[in-house]
């Protein structure tokens, strides 16, 4: 049961600023995502929080004991990573027993505490095999009942999924989530793929150049993007220019809105910040958002360009008459070929106020 | 037999290589007097002899034991470079290599002149095992090198890591983790080292203290005015007993290389 709290970590390499002082909260079973393209410095910090790179300013305190100068075998901490690291000439057992062996844990205990792990990640009656006898997804499952056998204050994930294919990266989402919230662990989770970030943590953290750019609920990030980095990193945006207009909305559905002229018309838009009358705005506008139809239905009018079908969903490519190009992506159930004429509809909560225009 | 022609060729490389070796073994059974091939008449009159020869059987002591010994500190000293050189070298790591490669790529007479000056200059000089014993340590750590560095560069940083995340201080990750995962490049270099040692002429020579004697050089000086088939008798000795070694290393220690 712990408690993580960053303060103002930094990590230089030479000149360059890796980290650069970041601060984050982790409350006690929270899971948490660094989210960033690579390079970003979330890897970095997941070493720095473990104890495999040193901090150059800042804390790192657990429960708020300071461990910034704890070396990484007495932080208590279980590590999962990218490639596994099993140690290939020991066998499943034997992966689990060594940091038991580690803690002078008693063989009777030893033996119960890896049967209840390898049972909870499903593996029970592998104990003998060895990892190179196991599929990719097996070796997963081992080096994160390895990680949990010893029962760590935090748990630490460096993108564990990255080596797994499309189906089974998916299927481990749900079971690497089910499982910390069964266990309730304090899990710090890394990765560069959005989605998993969204579907498995409680709060995303996304960091751009060393730095949090927005901290916040999947759905906080997704809907109410601090800028316009995060939301495309994030998922795929439609960018829609704005004019800012006077005038006030009342009523409590009309606080924090502002009104904007744009093609789709006057729209009452959410934002974080007010701006003045007469502002050129930029404004998101989400692809799943968007709704067609056929020509003459009112909205925006506009030439379906492109159609991409891919089962779930059907990408179209839209060109407004007023020159923007918009990405739209609906169920496959309309049918609206390349080449037509459409109506295109966008609700007032598909948008997104990101800010001034550049 | 699907393609003759290599076969055959392989087959005459092998005979090349191995025909002197044969005519060795088998000149070594010889009855006659003389160092002739085919024997006339087989006995194994002269490993009687050999092993009656005191001379012989003192250097072939000296020959186990400066091997043993040199094999050890080789070993450990190749082992910790070559850690050093994979893993903390830097941008010294090309320099390193080259420096540790050294003795390989001179001419060994060169090695062991340079090293007689030296333990005469330090004083040390020839009157101990010493000299010779630095001078073995010193051509075999090559080999123990190139095989430690090359199991090292398929270790995996990670493994490290996550034996240090499981509570793991050094030692025990060194004991525990790396060393299983390298041995079959340490036992190579190793065995390497030892053959090496125990056949080396020209650096036991120079540097072997006086009186005693390596079994090379035994050989060299009793074929200077005999030849009688005991010579042959010590090769076929020799030959085996490093046979012996690399098997019974293979089995006890294991050189098989985990599949990962």
């Amino acid at each position: 049961m712990t408690e993580v709290s960053i303060e103002r970590l930094t990590k230089t390499f030479g000149s360059a600023r890796a980290v650069d002082g970041i601060s984050i909260r982790i409350a006690d079973g929270e899971f948490i995502s660094l989210l960033g393209p690579s390079g970003c410095g979330k890897t970095t910090t997941l070493k720095m929080i473990a104890g495999f790179e040193e901090a150059s300013e800042g804390a790192i305190r657990f429960d708020g004991k300071d461990v910034v100068n704890v070396p990484a075998e007495k932080r208590d901490i279980g590590m999962v990573f990218q490639n596994y690291a099993l140690f290939p000439h020991m066998t499943v057992d034997q992966n689990l027993a060594f940091g038991l062996e580690m803690r002078k844990i008693a063989k009777p205990e030893m033996l119960s505490r890896i049967a209840k792990v390898l049972d909870m990640v499903q593996l029970g009656g592998y104990s003998d095999r060895y990892p190179n006898q196991l599929s990719g997804g097996q070796q997963q499952r081992v080096a994160l009942a390895r990680a949990l056998v010893i029962e760590p204050k935090i748990l630490l994930l460096d993108e564990p999924l990255a080596n797994l294919d499309a189906k089974l990266r998916e299927e481990m989402r749900v079971f690497i989530r089910d499982l910390q919230r069964r266990v309730g662990i304090t899990t710090v989770y890394v990765t560069h793929d959005q989605a998993e970030a969204m579907t498995m943590s409680d709060r995303v953290v996304v960091m751009f150049g060393g730095r949090i750019a927005q901290i916040g609920a999947p759905s906080d990030i997704y809907e109410r993007p601090e800028n316009l980095e995060v939301a495309q990193f994030v998922g795929q945006v439609n960018l829609v220019r704005g004019t800012i207009l006077g005038g006030t909305i009342t009523g409590p559905a009309g606080a924090g809105k502002s009104r904007v002229a744009s093609v789709f018309g006057d729209v009452a838009v959410d934002s974080r910040a007010d701006h003045a009358p007469g502002t050129a705005v930029t404004l998101s506008l989400r692809p799943e958002a968007i709704e067609l139809k056929p020509a003459g239905q009112g909205g925006a009018q506009g030439k379906v360009m492109a159609r991409y079908y891919s089962g779930s969903i059907i990408d179209y490519r839209i060109a407004l008459d007023s020159s923007e190009t918009l990405h739209v992506q609906t169920f496959p159930n309309i049918r609206i070929a390349e080449g037509d004429r459409v109506s295109v509809h966008a609700p007032a909560d598909g948008f997104w106020l990101l800010g001034a225009a550049q | 037999m699907k393609r003759p022609v290599l076969t055959l060729y392989c087959l005459l490389v092998y005979a090349f290589l191995l025909a002197p070796i044969l005519v060795v073994v088998g000149a070594s059974f010889n009855a006659g007097n003389f160092l002739t091939f085919p024997p006339q008449g087989l006995s194994l009159r002269w490993y009687v002899t050999f092993f009656h020869n005191d001379v012989f059987m003192r250097a072939i002591r000296t020959s186990l034991w400066v091997a043993a010994v040199a094999t050890v500190i080789s070993g450990t000293i190749g082992t910790m470079a070559a850690l050093y050189y994979v893993q903390h070298a830097g941008r010294w790591k090309e320099a390193v290599r080259i420096a540790m490669l050294a003795p390989l790529l001179l001419p060994e007479v060169l090695t062991a002149i340079a090293l007689l000056f030296f333990v005469y200059a330090i004083g040390i000089g020839t009157t101990t095992m010493i000299g010779m014993v630095v001078g073995h340590v010193l051509i075999t750590l090559p080999f123990v090198f190139i095989n430690v560095s090359a199991s090292l560069e398929s270790f995996d940083p990670s493994w490290d890591m996550a034996a240090r995340s499981l509570g793991a201080g050094r030692l025990t990750r060194f004991r525990r983790i790396m060393l299983p995962l390298i041995k079959p490049g340490v036992i190579g270099g190793a065995l390497f080292a030892f053959i090496i040692s125990f056949d080396t002429f020209t650096i036991s020579f120079m540097l072997k203290g006086i009186g005693t004697s390596t079994l090379p050089i035994q050989l060299f000086d009793y074929l200077r005015t005999n030849f009688t088939p005991e010579a042959a008798a010590v090769s076929t000795v020799s030959i085996v007993l490093t046979l012996v070694v690399v098997i019974v290393s293979e089995k006890v220690l294991g050189l098989r290389i985990h599949r990962f």
